[in-house]
């Protein structure tokens, strides 16, 4: 065998897949002359020889070809070793006898290298891809037909919608040679396409289910075991036989399935007319030099308002007017001719500029000019939209894309132009207004381009815009009026939020440098860290440091800046940092600044300042015996830090009013949430050169409390509160709309820091361990029962030595730490908790519950160390009220099984979260890691027992940092010990040895220095002593 | 025609007609003038040259109350029955010169080879410019006048137009107004006949075949080859596997559709 065979391939209705060959080796001639009746075909290729490459049943088939009175026409695939004799007759359709191989429809899926195809066998590989994919998607149904006399169940094809128009495709794209053989002799007309493609797609549907099925592992369905017509028909329809046994059932069986044959055989539906503006290649030949007249756009193209008819039921069926009259639309929209032209009729009343289109025999589309193109954009589509009718508008038409305003920064500024921490001036002239659409900013040529534009329709950049030239008109004079003049920080920050008096809408604010930073929120990551801030004793953690630089950079500009890190970031340590940078460098003279606190903070406010920043001036403003009026003032003057209570200030206002202080920091400024309580209104009347705002909680959830931190920050920034609740509270909290939300997020970012401890690059900066002091003060009832347990004992001790001195001093020291817990520990009473209307009797137990609501609100757990059992029962039940939640508690007489148990449980993240244990039961042995929250209670002074009760939680499998707090109440044994221990190296080293016991070696004077009550031990007693509120309208 | 004297005829005496029993065909129109459209209007003009004064008037009240019994076109031919004063409704007919064939040919020759006449005329309305194309053939689309019009009524008035006559005029010209097709079909051609033969003869002047598919034998030239492909057919969207279960109509054997489910999950996914 030298040459290729041509294989070529028909559907024989009842028969199925007929392939058949020419062989190029082959003589050409036919050795018979008759022309009436079929003959065989000279070159073609015997069955057996063709079964070789795809094997199937014997067959033949009489085709129709084109022919020479020679013989039969070679398909052009054909290739010759001899050249066939050229022949100058036209070709005429003859019968042909060909021996054939019935084959598999899988065969079509599989073919051969080694022979080439003719057009028939690619089509009809098409058609049953097309069945598999119908199988695929389940688009099949059952039928019960009758094969030799037997029930047999088929599945055919369902095609409908966008199927539809496949099948018409790819009835339209049967090859004539598909269409060949000659079912009755003498007919010459060929099969009928339509008919031919649903004969094939039939079989191949139901070829394409059974072998997909196949595949299944749950299928076939079993074959019933006793009759039972439904199980029958699965079985069927599952395997390879499709026969289904005959019965009583199979009648109703048939008369059932029979209910689904009008599916997928639909009368056509109804249609509408859709328009579809289309930039159109006008053809011109680029070879030809001459203009090319058609060109409208500058791209070679012109418009085209084209016509299609639009399915209704099924939108996606469109079909171009040309393939409407091309009869293409006629299965799928009944009349598809005459209900376009009646759409077409009815448009034209709608849009009159239609009818010369349609005066032709088959209307298409309407040419139009390019204000023609503006004009259908801007209103005749809407008229035809109104009307009724489909319009499609061209790729990138966005009606939304109008002409606007962009405030610019042009360039980088250069390096220097940026002071340290600040802004330049050269920053600043950078900015410029500038036209845009949309994002894209328009340069020169392009705004001439638009200014001499004739059309109202301009391409900029590829995509379309329509083109006021009013707006153009005023946005010119809008720059003219602007150019030269450079905007401010405040003109730059209000123009991003849309605050601004423009002639157009202003559609973007696009700044480089610190102040695209600022904008985007990420400036405090950009800013150079200060130098560290002169006689500032804390080494800051980096994020501390770009903390301190954005706070610095906000004020430099004037900016009101809301410091939110969460609670133990070190939000104090920053806000000292940033006064010992004024003071220490740029503004020694500066006047104080007044730090506005609850009052359990104003001791670690003291306390930090002291420590941190000893070169500050404090002045605690706040108790019964604080300067008024001119001492005040006197006061103030030699102040550098004013720390005061948000009651106080709003009792001193009239005073504080007085002055304009460097800068008014506000606390737990979520103490101002309601906007209009009389602390709110006090802090805002206060004047001061800058403002900042501290809180530890998420403001971006409580949006009143947003608008009154932000209002006081920047007066104005977020509007009137109405307007605000309009454009924001109402969409975000109630309707959950995300553009609101992010729209608010970008106006308030640049005023806005707030790192978490999970953030990756604080917890790269983070210690593991954070230790911290927790404060807090005595209530009056402790302090009295402090001072009659200081005297009592203190002559006890006088009046005593040897081993009852020393036991009568650690008797002190354990009445005082008793104290200092809760009176009702050292009363032994069993006392309420709190007093009658639930005032607090112990101000530890108050100050417990802010730190454990802090934890308990950020999903964190907590362990609770006491020396004292007693104190423990009394916390367990106290606190599992007042949270709701379950409190564990674990102490010496907790059996192994139960310890082991409320471990598993603390561990386990749906456990309790806060557990109680005794410091001694406690503290060695256990894994507690679930918690990040370490409190001791009361204090052992004892580094080592204190650190292996910190290291239950601080320990392997720990995958968060630590934070540690101690409850120290200035003025008491708890602050006087610790400041003891501190200085005295020497001490630290019998603590570590002996616990207590040394305190016994000390001298009765010196005794009676650390049990003494200080006064800062006491809670403001002027204000009511369960804290301070602030809010003053209660 | 009747015997009696002229001054006894109902038309003379001013006598009320008998009214339709359960209300016959009444125009919409309530007051003033009945044709909406230029169109009807210019075919009520023919009437109103007739000058028949009141019989006009008396017409048109006619046809507002109903006295109309019925209304048929035929081919070229209006025939309707009035109820008048006597008890027998009289019969009504107004024919219009019916088109031939030739002069009907030309016709849909012309619509077919300018879409917008049978766009406006589906949309519901009468180009203006339709009279010039009919003019240009030689035709027109209003009768001329009596020569193009036969008008014929059994009542005994012997003036013609009648008001019987009149009546039936205006509930022609009031359906001219919503289907301007019936104007054309007193000219002998119906709705349906007329556009598939535009639409055939559309097809023809397009060379396309007409109905049915192309001979084989006038394919001989692209006989081998596959018609060019047309645009990418969009996907259809994806549904359930059985989806096409929901969609047909229940079952009369109950169970049925839950039995195949199975099957037709395996279907869209064998492997599992």
């Amino acid at each position: 065998m030298g040459g290729v065979l041509v294989v070529h391939a028909l559907h024989s209705p009842g028969r199925g897949v007929l392939l058949w060959a020419e062989d190029g080796d082959r003589s050409a001639r036919s050795s018979r002359t008759s022309v009436r009746t079929a003959r065989p075909h000279p070159f073609a290729v015997p069955s057996d020889e063709l079964a070789a490459v795809h094997p199937g049943r014997n067959a033949s088939a009489t085709v129709l070809l084109p022919s020479y009175p020679s013989g039969p026409q070679d398909s052009p695939g054909l290739v010759r070793a001899t050249a066939r004799a050229r022949t100058r007759s036209t070709p005429s359709l003859t019968p042909w006898t060909v021996p054939a191989v019935l084959v598999d429809s899988s065969e079509l899926t599989d073919p051969s290298p080694d022979v080439r195809y003719g057009a028939g066998f690619l089509h009809l590989a098409e058609l049953r891809r097309f069945a598999e994919e119908l199988a695929a998607r389940g688009r099949v149904l059952p039928v019960l037909t009758t094969q030799a006399g037997r029930p047999t169940a088929r599945w055919r094809p369902v095609v409908q919608g966008l199927d539809a128009v496949a099948r018409a495709d790819l009835v339209r794209r049967l090859p004539p040679v598909a269409r060949s053989e000659q079912r009755r002799p003498g007919d010459v007309s060929g099969a009928d396409p339509g008919e031919l493609v649903d004969a094939a797609l039939l079989r191949f549907t139901d070829a394409a289910v059974r072998e997909r099925l196949g595949r299944s592992p749950t299928m076939p369905v079993p074959p019933p075991a006793r009759p039972d017509t439904t199980a029958s028909l699965l079985h069927a329809l599952s395997g390879p036989d499709p026969r289904i046994p005959a019965g009583d059932g199979v009648g109703p069986l048939r008369s059932a399935l029979a209910e689904w044959d009008g599916v997928g055989r639909e009368e056509p539906g109804a249609g509408t007319a859709l328009f579809r503006l289309a930039e159109v290649s006008t053809l011109h030949d680029p070879a030809d030099p001459g203009p090319d007249l058609e060109d409208q756009t500058g791209d070679g193209t012109r418009w085209e308002l084209q016509f299609a008819l639009q399915s209704t039921e099924d939108p996606s069926l469109q079909f171009d007017a040309g393939d409407v009259w091309d009869g293409m639309a006629e299965d799928l929209v009944a009349g598809a001719q005459d209900v376009l032209l009646a759409e077409l009729g009815r448009a034209a009343e709608a849009l009159p500029g239609l009818v010369p289109a349609l005066r032709r025999a088959r209307p298409e589309y309407l040419e139009l000019d390019i204000d023609g193109a503006h004009r259908f954009l801007t209103r005749d589509a809407g008229a035809l939209l109104a009307a009724g009718f489909g319009v499609a508008l061209p790729r990138g038409w966005d009606g939304t894309r109008a002409l606007g305003l962009r405030l610019s920064s042009s360039a980088t500024p250069a390096p220097g132009a940026v002071t340290r921490g600040g802004l330049g001036r050269d920053e600043l002239a950078q900015f410029r207004w500038t036209l845009a659409v949309g994002d894209d900013e328009l340069g020169e040529e392009e705004i001439s381009a638009l200014v001499a534009a004739k059309a109202p329709l301009v391409r900029l950049r590829g995509r379309w815009v329509a083109v006021d030239a009013d707006a153009l008109a005023k946005g010119l004079d809008f720059l003219r009026r602007s150019a030269g003049r450079a905007p401010t920080v405040h003109d730059v920050l209000a123009a991003a939020r849309g605050d601004v008096d423009a002639p157009l809408p202003v559609t973007g604010v696009q700044a480089r440098g610190r102040l695209g930073e600022l904008l985007a929120g990420t400036v405090d990551r950009e800013l150079e860290p200060l130098p560290d801030p002169p006689g500032f004793t804390a080494t800051l953690r980096p994020y501390q440091e770009r903390g301190l630089a954005w706070l610095a950079f906000l004020s430099s500009l004037g900016l009101g800046a809301c410091l939110a890190d969460d609670m133990g970031l070190g939000k104090t340590v920053q806000l000292l940092a940033l006064e010992a940078h004024d003071r220490g460098g740029a503004d020694p003279a500066a006047a104080p600044t007044l730090i506005v606190c609850p009052m359990s903070m104003v001791g670690t406010w003291q306390r930090e300042a002291e420590r941190f920043a000893p070169a500050l001036r404090v002045h605690a403003h706040h108790g019964a015996s604080r300067p008024r009026g001119d001492a005040l003032h006197s006061r103030l003057g030699e102040a550098d830090l004013v720390v005061t209570t948000y009651a106080t200030a709003t009792r001193d206002a009239e005073d504080l009013r007085q002055w304009r202080f460097h800068r008014l920091v506000l606390d737990e400024a979520q103490m101002i949430k309601n906007s209009a309580a009389a602390a709110s209104r006090t802090m805002r009347s206060f004047d001061a050169a800058h403002r900042i705002a501290l809180t530890g909680t998420p403001m971006e959830n409580r949006l009143a409390e947003l608008w009154s931190v932000m209002d006081f920050l920047n007066p104005g920034i977020l509007g009137v509160p109405e307007v605000f609740r309009q454009k924001f509270s109402v969409p975000i909290e109630r309707h959950g709309d995300a553009g609101s939300a992010r729209t608010l997020r970008r106006i308030t970012r640049p005023y806005l820091l707030r790192r978490v401890k999970t953030d990756p690059e604080v917890i790269d900066d983070l210690p593991a361990k954070i230790e911290m002091v927790a404060d807090h003060r005595l209530t009056r009832e402790q302090a009295s029962l402090y001072r009659t347990v200081v005297d009592d004992m203190m002559e006890k001790i006088e009046g005593s030595d040897g081993i009852e001195r020393r036991g009568n001093v650690l008797a002190a020291m354990s009445k005082l730490k008793q104290i200092c817990n809760h009176p009702a520990q050292l009363l032994h009473d069993g006392s309420p908790i709190h007093r009658a209307g639930g005032r607090h009797r112990s101000g530890k137990v108050e100050r417990l519950e802010e730190i454990l609501e802090g934890v308990l609100a950020a999903g964190d757990k907590a362990l609770l160390f006491t020396q004292y059992t007693e104190f423990a029962g009394m916390l367990r039940p106290h606190l599992s009220a007042r949270f709701d939640t379950e409190v564990l508690y674990l102490h010496g007489g907790t059996p192994k099984k139960r310890r082991d148990e409320m471990v598993a449980r603390f561990q386990a993240p749906d456990g309790p979260s806060v557990f109680v244990l005794s410091l001694k039961a406690g503290g060695t042995g256990l894994t507690l890691t679930a918690a990040n929250h370490v409190i001791h209670l009361d204090r052992w002074w004892n580094p080592a027992v204190e650190d292996q009760a910190t290291d239950r939680a601080f320990r392997i499998g720990q995958k968060r940092s630590v934070q540690v707090r101690k409850f120290v109440c200035p003025g008491t044994v708890e602050e006087r010990i610790d400041t003891l221990i501190a200085s005295k190296r020497s001490l630290s080293d019998m603590v570590v040895t002996d616990g207590e016991d040394w305190l016994t070696s000390l001298s009765t004077a010196e005794l009676r220095e650390v049990f003494a009550l200080g006064s800062d031990a006491v809670a403001d007693p002027e204000n009511d002593d369960t804290g301070d509120e602030g809010d003053g309208d209660e | 025609m009747s015997d009696r004297p002229f001054w006894a005829h109902e038309d003379f005496t001013g006598g009320r007609p008998i009214r339709v029993e359960g209300g016959g065909i009444k125009i919409h129109s309530t007051k003033g003038a009945v044709a909406r459209q230029w169109w009807s209007s210019r075919f009520l003009a023919v009437l109103e040259q007739q000058g028949i004064g009141g019989r006009l008037s008396r017409g048109k009240n006619y046809a507002r109350s109903g006295q109309i019994v019925s209304l048929d076109f035929d081919a070229g031919a209006a025939v309707a029955l009035v109820q008048g004063t006597r008890p027998a409704p009289y019969r009504v007919r107004i024919g219009m010169r019916v088109w031939d064939k030739q002069e009907w040919a030309r016709i849909e020759q012309a619509l077919a080879a300018d879409a917008w006449y049978a766009a406006a005329l589906l949309a519901g309305t009468v180009p203006p410019e339709i009279e010039e194309l009919l003019g240009g053939l030689g035709l027109s689309l209003f009768p001329a006048g009596g020569s193009d019009l036969s008008l014929d009524c059994s009542c005994p008035d012997r003036t013609v137009p009648c008001k019987h006559l009149a009546a039936v005029f205006y509930l022609i010209a009031e359906q001219f107004d919503s289907d301007p097709f019936v104007l054309l079909e007193l000219r002998g051609r119906e709705k349906d006949t007329l556009l598939t033969r535009v639409r055939e003869e559309r097809d023809r002047a397009a060379g396309a075949s007409g109905s049915g598919p192309a001979a084989l034998g006038d394919l001989i030239d692209t006989f081998w080859e596959t018609p060019e492909a047309g645009p990418p057919t969009p996907r259809p969207p994806d549904t359930e596997p059985d989806a096409v279960l929901d969609q047909v109509p229940e079952p009369s054997m109950r169970g049925l559709t839950d039995a195949l489910r199975p099957i037709y999950r395996a279907l869209a996914d064998p492997e599992q």
